[in-house]
Order: C-alpha cells, then sequence, then structure tokens
C-alpha cells in the first residue's frame, strides 16, 4: 500500500510540475493558426469584397463569384478542370489497373524493376514531363515529325500537343503510378483464399475477378482516384505549359493574380477549386467507406500466378509499352540537355554548352532552391513531429480537429495555399509578400501533412507502454521524449522529411505566386526557360534537378525500405 | 451422389529456391460417405494433400480418383466439391445469405431454388434465424462464421467435402462442441469429407478413420482405437497421445513371455512380459528393442520392490480425471521425463520424492527399429 501510494504522489507531482510538454507542443499548433487558419480565412473572407475594398461587413458581395455565370472565360475554364481531372481519372485507371494486376499477378521478369522505374513519373516535376512532351509531340516535335511523315500518305496529320488533349494526356502519365502502385499492392494483398474458395465453389476466372477480386480492391482504387482527382485539378505546371488560350482553375488564378493583383477574385476561384475537391472527397468516402470491409483474418499463403505463355506475353508487352511511353520525358530532356536544337527526326549540334553554362545562369536559383528545400524540410519535420506526437499521445479534445487542420494542405491546390498567404501577409502590418519566409512558411505548410502521416504511422506502430514505463521509473516528459520515442519514431521522421525536400525541390505551383527575383527558385528558372523556348538549357537544369531528387528519393527508400510511394498516400 | 476417393502413387515436389519434397508417393482409398482425417504435425504435408484433393495444387505425379473418374488434371472449379478452410473465407463484401447463395449463383440456379436451398441448408447448420437480419458475416461470432461456411460448402450438394483445420481458429470450448455439430452435419448429410487437422483429440473423436502422415508420407491408417491401441511405429505412438519409451534388449524367450532387460546406469532389471502371438517370429533373443507404455498404463508407488524403476518426481498435475506425474527417472540422467498418470492421487507423495514405476505387463508395446513388433 506505501508503495503504490508513494509512486501516484510521485507521478502527480512530476506531472503537476512538468510544463514543458504544454510549451513545448503549443509552438506547431501556433503555427498552423498563424499560417494556415488565419491565411484561409482572410482569403475566405476577401473572396466575398471586391478588390480594394476594405475587408468589412458592409462590402459583402458575391461580386467575385458571378463571373462564374458572366464570363466565358471562367465557365471555360471551369469545364476544362472538371473534364480534366474526370478524364485522367479515368485513363489513369483504365491504363494503370490492368498494369498493376499483371505485375502482382503473372509470372514474369523484372518486377521490381518494372515497380521501381514506374515510380519515377510521379518523382518528375510535371511541368519538366510536359515541356519534354512538347520535343516529342510539339509543332515541330519529334514523335509528331515521324507519324505525320506516314500520315501524309493518306492525307491526314496529327495535331500538336497542345491544349486539352496534351495536358489530359501528360496528367495521365504523370500520375499513373499512383493507381499503378496502388492497386498492384491491392492486388497483391487481397486475401487469396477468397479466391480459391470461389473456384472451389466452381467460379470461373472472370467470375473471380468480376464477383470477388474487384469489389475487394475497390476501395483502394477509391483512394488511388481521389489523390489523383487532387493532384490533376490542383496542378499549375502542365496547363501553364501545354494549355495555350485554354485555362483551368489553377491558371486562371495565376492569371488573376498575375494579371491583375486581384487576390479577391482568384480567392474566389480558389474556394470554388476547394469546393469542387471536398465535393469530389465526399462522394469518393461515401462510395468507397460503404465498401470498406473489415478482414476478417490475414491469410499468410500467397497468389498463384499466371504461367500461361499467352497471358505472360501480353503482361510483358502491355507493361513494357506503358513503362516506355511514360519514362520518354526522362529519355527525352537527357538526350535533349546535349543537343542545341531538335527540330525534325534527330537532335542537332551536340554541345555540353547547356551544362556549361548553368553556374552562370542558374548559381543563385539553384542556391534558393537547396536553401528554401532544406529550411523547409527541417521545419516541416519539427512542426509534422510535434503535431503528430499531440494527436496520437497526448489525445486532446479536439484531436480530430487538428488532425483535419494539419491534412488540408494536402488536399488544396498550390496555389491555393499561395493565395491565402498573399491574403494574409501581403498587405496590412505584416508585409512579407516577395521574401523567403513567405516562400518558407508556404512550403512548410504544404508538406506538413507528409511529415504528420510518416510520423503519425510510426507512432501507432509504437507501444505506448515504452513510454510508460519510462515516465514509471521517473523521466519527465521531456526526458522521455528525447530517450524512448524520439529515437523509435526517427526513421519515420527521415523518411516524410527526405519525401518533403524531394517534392518542394520541385515545387512550382506554390512558389509561381510567391517569388520575386531575388527569391527565384530553379523550377521557376526552367519553367521560365520553357516559355522562352530555350529547351536546351531548360533541359539540363531538369537533369540537375532530376538527378537531386532521384538521389534523394533514393535515400528514403534506405530508411523505409519500402516503395516509396507510401509517402503520398491519403488516410 | 457422393463418391470414394483414390490416391495413387501422388507426389508432390515444390521447385523454388529449394526444392521441398511434400509427399513422397501416398497411396490409399477414403470410403464413400466417410469422414476421414488427415493428421500430422505441421509440415508432415496433409495441407498440401487436401489442397492437391481439391485441385488448388497440381500433383508432381500420381493419379486421384473420385470414384470411376480421374480428376488428377480437373481444374477446381469442375470438381463439384467444397471447402471450408481455416480463415473460413467468407466474403466481407457479401451478406451471409449473399455468400452462402454463392456456388448455387455459380451454378445458375433459378431464384427461388437458391432461396429454398440456403434457407434449408442455414437450418441444417443451426443458424435459420441468421437470415432474417442477414448481416455481413464480419458481424457475427466465429462459431456463427463456422457454421456458414459449412453451410456455403455444403448448398450445392458437392461430391466431397474438404475441411481445412476448421477449427483452429475457435476458443477451446467452442471448438468441442462445433466438432460433434460437424460430425452430426456430415453424418446428415453423408457427403465423403476429408478433414485436416493437427489436434490429436480432435481427429479421434469426430474421424470414423484417420491417416496419420508425417514427413509426407502416410504412417498409419485406422480407426482411432486401432491407431490408440497398436500404433504402428514410435511416431504415431508418441502423436496419438504419450507414450513413454525404454530402451532395452530381449534376453530370454519363453513360450508366452519375454524377459526384457532395460537400459540404464547403474542396474540392470529384468522384466517379464506377455507375449502377443503376433509378435513371436519377430522376437529374437539378444535383438534390441524399445518398450513402450502409456501414461495410464503405468503405476507408482513408494514402496520399493525389486524390480521398480526408480525415479524422482518433477511436477505433479491435477488434470481432474487422472493426476499426472511427471518423473526423472533415477536409473539413466539422460532419459526423457516419464509421464505417469494415476486416476487415484497418492496420500503423503510430494514433488521431489523417489518413487518406482511399475509396469502393465499386458498392455506394454515393443518396437524395433521405430517399427511396431
Amino acid at each position: 500500500m506505501g508503495i503504490t501510494s508513494n509512486l501516484k504522489e510521485f507521478i502527480l507531482e512530476q506531472s503537476k510540475k512538468d510544463y514543458t510538454p504544454y510549451i513545448i507542443l503549443s509552438v506547431p499548433l501556433l503555427f498552423l493558426v498563424i499560417f494556415l487558419v488565419w491565411p484561409l480565412g482572410m482569403s475566405i473572407g476577401k473572396a466575398f469584397v471586391l478588390r480594394g475594398n476594405e475587408l468589412i461587413l458592409n462590402n459583402f458581395t458575391f461580386a467575385n463569384f458571378q463571373r462564374f455565370f458572366t464570363s466565358s472565360m471562367y465557365q471555360r475554364s471551369l469545364r476544362n478542370s472538371f473534364v480534366i481531372s474526370f478524364s485522367v481519372v479515368f485513363f489513369t485507371l483504365l491504363i494503370g489497373v490492368p498494369m498493376g494486376y499483371f505485375v502482382a499477378r503473372v509470372e514474369m521478369p523484372f518486377k521490381k524493376l518494372i515497380l521501381s522505374l514506374g515510380i519515377l513519373p510521379i518523382i518528375t516535376p510535371a511541368f519538366v514531363g510536359a515541356f519534354s512532351w512538347i520535343i516529342l509531340l510539339g509543332k515541330q516535335g519529334v514523335v509528331r515529325y515521324m507519324v505525320n511523315k506516314v500520315l501524309e500518305l493518306v492525307g491526314l496529320s496529327l495535331p500538336p500537343i497542345y491544349g486539352l488533349f496534351g495536358i489530359i494526356f501528360t496528367m495521365t502519365l504523370t500520375y499513373l503510378p499512383f493507381v499503378f502502385l496502388l492497386s498492384h499492392g491491392a492486388f497483391k494483398s487481397a486475401n487469396p483464399l477468397l479466391e480459391e474458395s470461389a473456384m472451389i465453389m466452381g467460379a470461373s476466372q472472370s467470375r473471380i475477378l468480376r464477383t470477388i477480386t474487384m469489389p475487394l480492391i475497390l476501395p483502394s482504387l477509391g483512394a488511388a482516384s481521389i489523390l489523383v482527382f487532387i493532384r490533376a485539378i490542383g496542378n499549375f505546371g502542365i496547363p501553364a505549359v501545354l494549355g495555350g488560350q485554354q485555362y483551368v482553375l489553377p491558371t486562371l488564378i495565376y492569371f488573376r493574380v498575375n494579371g491583375f493583383w486581384d487576390l479577391n477574385g482568384a480567392s474566389a476561384i480558389a474556394i470554388l477549386s476547394v469546393i469542387i475537391v471536398v465535393i469530389a472527397l465526399t462522394i469518393q468516402k461515401k462510395v468507397v467507406s460503404a465498401r470498406e470491409y473489415e478482414t476478417i483474418s490475414t491469410a499468410s499463403s500467397e497468389h498463384k500466378l499466371h504461367r500461361h505463355p499467352f497471358i505472360k506475353a501480353i503482361a510483358i508487352i502491355y507493361c513494357s509499352l506503358v513503362l516506355l511511353i511514360s519514362l520518354a520525358p526522362q529519355i527525352t530532356i537527357i538526350t535533349m540537355s546535349f543537343f542545341r536544337q531538335w527540330i525534325g527526326f534527330l537532335p542537332a549540334g551536340f554541345t555540353l554548352e547547356n551544362y556549361k553554362i548553368i553556374p552562370q545562369i542558374a548559381s543563385k536559383a539553384i542556391k534558393n532552391s537547396l536553401f528554401l528545400a532544406t529550411s523547409a524540410s527541417l521545419l516541416t519535420a519539427l512542426i509534422g513531429t510535434l503535431v503528430a506526437y499531440i494527436t496520437e499521445r497526448r489525445r486532446p479534445k479536439g484531436a480530430i480537429l487538428i488532425d483535419f487542420t494539419v491534412m488540408t494542405p494536402f488536399v488544396l491546390p498550390g496555389i491555393v495555399v499561395s493565395v491565402a498567404l498573399l491574403s494574409a501577409f501581403s498587405s496590412g502590418p505584416i508585409n512579407i509578400s516577395g521574401t523567403f519566409l513567405i516562400l518558407m512558411i508556404s512550403f512548410v505548410v504544404r508538406r506538413t501533412p507528409y511529415v504528420f502521416r510518416s510520423v503519425a504511422a510510426s507512432l501507432t506502430q509504437l507501444d505506448e507502454a515504452l513510454e510508460e514505463s519510462s515516465t514509471i521509473s521517473g523521466a519527465s516528459w521531456y526526458y522521455t521524449f528525447r530517450k524512448v520515442t524520439f529515437p523509435l519514431i526517427l526513421p519515420g521522421i527521415i523518411a516524410g522529411s527526405i519525401l518533403t525536400f524531394a517534392t518542394l525541390l520541385q515545387e512550382l505551383s506554390t512558389s509561381i505566386l510567391l517569388y520575386s527575383a531575388k527569391t527565384q527558385t530553379l523550377p521557376i528558372q526552367i519553367y521560365n526557360a520553357v516559355a522562352d523556348g530555350n529547351f536546351g538549357v531548360a533541359s539540363s537544369l531538369s537533369v540537375l534537378l532530376l538527378v537531386t531528387v532521384f538521389i534523394a528519393v533514393y535515400l528514403m527508400n534506405l530508411f523505409v525500405g519500402e516503395s516509396a510511394s507510401s509517402g503520398f498516400k491519403l488516410g | 451422389m457422393c463418391s470414394n476417393i483414390i490416391y495413387k502413387d501422388v507426389v508432390k515436389r515444390f521447385e523454388g529456391k529449394e526444392i521441398v519434397n511434400a509427399l513422397k508417393g501416398v497411396s490409399f482409398e477414403i470410403e464413400k460417405g466417410e469422414l476421414f482425417c488427415l493428421l500430422g504435425p505441421s509440415g508432415c504435408g496433409k495441407t498440401t494433400l487436401l489442397r492437391i484433393s481439391a485441385g488448388l495444387e497440381s500433383l508432381t505425379t500420381g493419379q486421384i480418383f473420385y470414384g470411376k473418374k480421374d480428376i488428377t488434371t480437373i481444374p477446381p472449379f469442375r470438381r463439384n466439391i467444397g471447402m471450408v478452410f481455416q480463415s473460413f473465407a467468407l466474403y466481407p463484401h457479401m451478406n451471409v445469405f449473399e455468400n452462402v447463395a454463392y456456388g448455387l449463383r455459380v451454378r445458375k440456379e433459378s431464384k427461388d431454388i437458391v432461396r429454398k436451398k440456403v434457407t434449408e441448408i442455414m437450418k441444417l447448420v443451426g443458424l435459420p434465424d441468421v437470415l432474417r437480419r442477414n448481416p455481413s458475416p464480419t458481424a457475427l461470432s466465429g462459431g456463427q462464421q463456422q457454421r456458414i461456411a459449412i453451410a456455403r460448402a455444403l448448398v450445392y450438394d458437392p461430391e466431397i467435402l474438404l475441411l481445412d483445420e476448421p477449427l483452429a481458429s475457435l476458443d477451446a470450448k467452442l471448438r468441442r462442441y462445433m466438432r460433434a455439430e460437424i460430425r452430426r452435419i456430415q453424418k446428415t448429410t453423408n457427403i465423403t469429407t476429408i478433414y485436416v487437422t493437427h489436434d490429436q483429440e480432435e481427429a479421434m473423436s469426430i474421424g470414423d478413420r484417420l491417416a496419420i502422415m508425417n514427413n509426407g508420407l502416410i504412417d498409419q491408417i485406422g480407426t482411432s482405437d486401432q491407431i490408440y491401441h497398436h500404433p504402428d511405429n514410435m511416431f504415431v505412438a508418441n502423436f496419438i497421445g504419450k507414450m513413454n519409451f525404454f530402451p532395452g534388449t530381449i534376453q530370454e524367450v519363453q513360450g508366452n513371455n519375454c524377459k526384457i532387460q532395460l537400459e540404464h546406469n547403474q542396474k540392470r532389471l529384468d522384466l517379464f512380459f506377455e507375449m502377443n502371438p503376433k509378435r513371436e517370429q519377430e522376437i529374437s533373443k539378444g535383438k534390441k528393442i524399445i518398450l513402450g507404455s502409456r501414461p495410464e498404463k503405468l503405476t507408482i508407488s513408494a514402496d520399493p520392490e525389486d524390480d521398480l524403476l526408480p525415479g524422482r518426481i518433477r511436477i505433479i498435475q491435477n488434470l481432474g480425471k487422472v493426476t499426472r506425474y511427471e518423473i526423472a527417472p533415477l536409473w539413466d540422467s539422460e532419459n526423457k521425463l516419464i509421464e505417469v498418470d494415476m486416476e487415484e492421487k497418492l496420500p503423503g507423495i510430494k514433488e521431489g520424492d523417489t518413487v518406482y514405476i511399475n509396469f502393465d505387463r499386458k498392455n506394454t508395446l515393443l518396437f524395433s527399429g521405430k517399427k511396431a513388433i
């Protein structure tokens, strides 16, 4: 009795005294409130007043939204965004699901290679893919040139890649890996006994696929679809490079801000695109969670692989073809970076000039990019880790609210984040527009979900008894965190941070509205080089960027051991 | 309707990084309407044999017949069989009715027949009321899931029913109840059934006949009585129930009795055993044998007598019906602990005491080269 009461007293005393957790843990929450909740609130407010008017109730108006009813440009952008996002989801499913099935269920060589090459398109900056397709399928594109030589004979010609078709085509290839990898995982991990039992009951292969396999992997397909949808509707680089006269919501926002400095109008467009995302998420949740099944038991046995030579041949040809097409951008820009120009069949004028010129023209952008990506990753790691710790371990009232807040940027188009930050911090008492600070804040806000998810996953796997036993031994909160919790979740933190670093290096959609001459980053310089038609330099800079990103992702794989895609997953 | 199953020289070799000989030539027959248990330790090949019977694995060589039909190369969905998996493998995306109806839907039965047959089979497995709420199977208890899995396997009148450790995921009490239920359902439908388990008590209580498998081969087939009382070899003897082994040498054969000298370090003990006529030709003077005795056929006493074996009690366990004494033999330090089950607890004997072990001379088995003689 003496011992337990002493112990109780001791713990009580400790917890009374120990204010450290409250102080330390309130910092990240404060950050989220100031740099996420407040800017979003400002942005929503501004959407309901006209440009130049004060944000007060008397100025309330729907005028900014009325343009969607009056302006044909607005209507077309909205329609384009819809058409593109849904088409991209449709085509990624159409192409990615068979590929996932083949790699998971057919016996074939080089599966590991296919899986790792399959990731490349997501870790390649989207706008790099877009401009490499201009080289291949643009007005003077190589492939188009060749195809047209043939089509000429029958009096036809392939149109250049600009416009809706090109955007859908490039986005489909860019986001294909999400569907491929998620459906591959689902096909692989579906309980094989369920299919075997159907076979025993007399069901044919196609019936099993229709009645058992597909319904069971539907939740994974739903998750992949929403991931692709969110990215497709928020992507700025691809429609900016390939869109021409065809605007989508993100390029329209850019147009509003860059052309008219109309943050109010831009906010209204931003709100609309967020509403679309929220509706899509709701539909996905409705459709999918109704079909989210708890598995009755986990099976240890493995799927039988198809060995039929015919099926094998189809699978191998299909996967090689898809890989070849989706890796064409990487091959193209590497080639392009060594030549002066590429018009007609072969690139012309071999040169190393594109690389030699880099230090001269891009050293500032490279330095800026590295500085911003590194510092923002560190800050993201800190905030993401602490917030994950709060929601997983402290579980305060409203933990769900914190979870929701921190995940919001994951579904927000990047350009919406920058509109929100500009709404709050480009005028009035705090004006940080054009500084490194606003870029860094936007990066941190946008990527905190990555570290948050990664660390939260590590924490749920970590037995709480380890921390409790440290407390029982008399350790303070800070001591326990430093000596027990932190070392054990470190792999999760590192994985999330490197992923953050890799994606921040190629960030364009947030920084496009926030950069100034002083703070220009590497992706922006590439984007501008593309806009100027300087493809050689754009390519050499892209290769530099790609190599850096690949090294980062490779390092992350060393830490996680799993496919890099896990970090991209939603929920 | 249902048929017998004949296995002819069934061999299964898994060729991966290393070659595994899962079945090394198995031949036997399962009779029509029989509930046949495949029993053995994990890795003995029993599950492989079941999966081969279902057509989920192909055989390397050999043949399998259902009745007169050679089904060796027929894929599982054309075999008309039912199977219950250890994990039940119920479909989480279908309700109970659709789970049970799956095989009928595959067979394109009319709506009325599906409804009638599902209702009937649910009555047979003792869950007629579940259909009224018709929930997802995930919402049901383990025992109910088990019954639904059985219903699903039986509803389309298969020729053969295969059960793969069907009770392994249930708790102990439910397991005893469900095994009686499975036997009842099997006897009602009279379907030829193969039942795989690693639990010897379960196999003995449920099976008409048992096959004891070890290391890719069938060691013995028989009723539980035959196997328990007349095991063919030491593996079977010790797998079905416990058997204590005592190595020794035959000293003398005198008509119905033979004199055996047990091996030990300090002294020699001579014991007489009654002869089984079957054993006669195998037994000769000087032959090394191993003597086997079940725990309930040994007795202990506190009084030293001439030809009793001394031992020290390590542990006394009260198992309800019997008291189990685990005894370390004093004559051989390397020997394993000997188990003795006594119906009555000996008064005044406690752990650490020295006791003397006596044999039931009529109920002792002799083994030579691991085989029973």
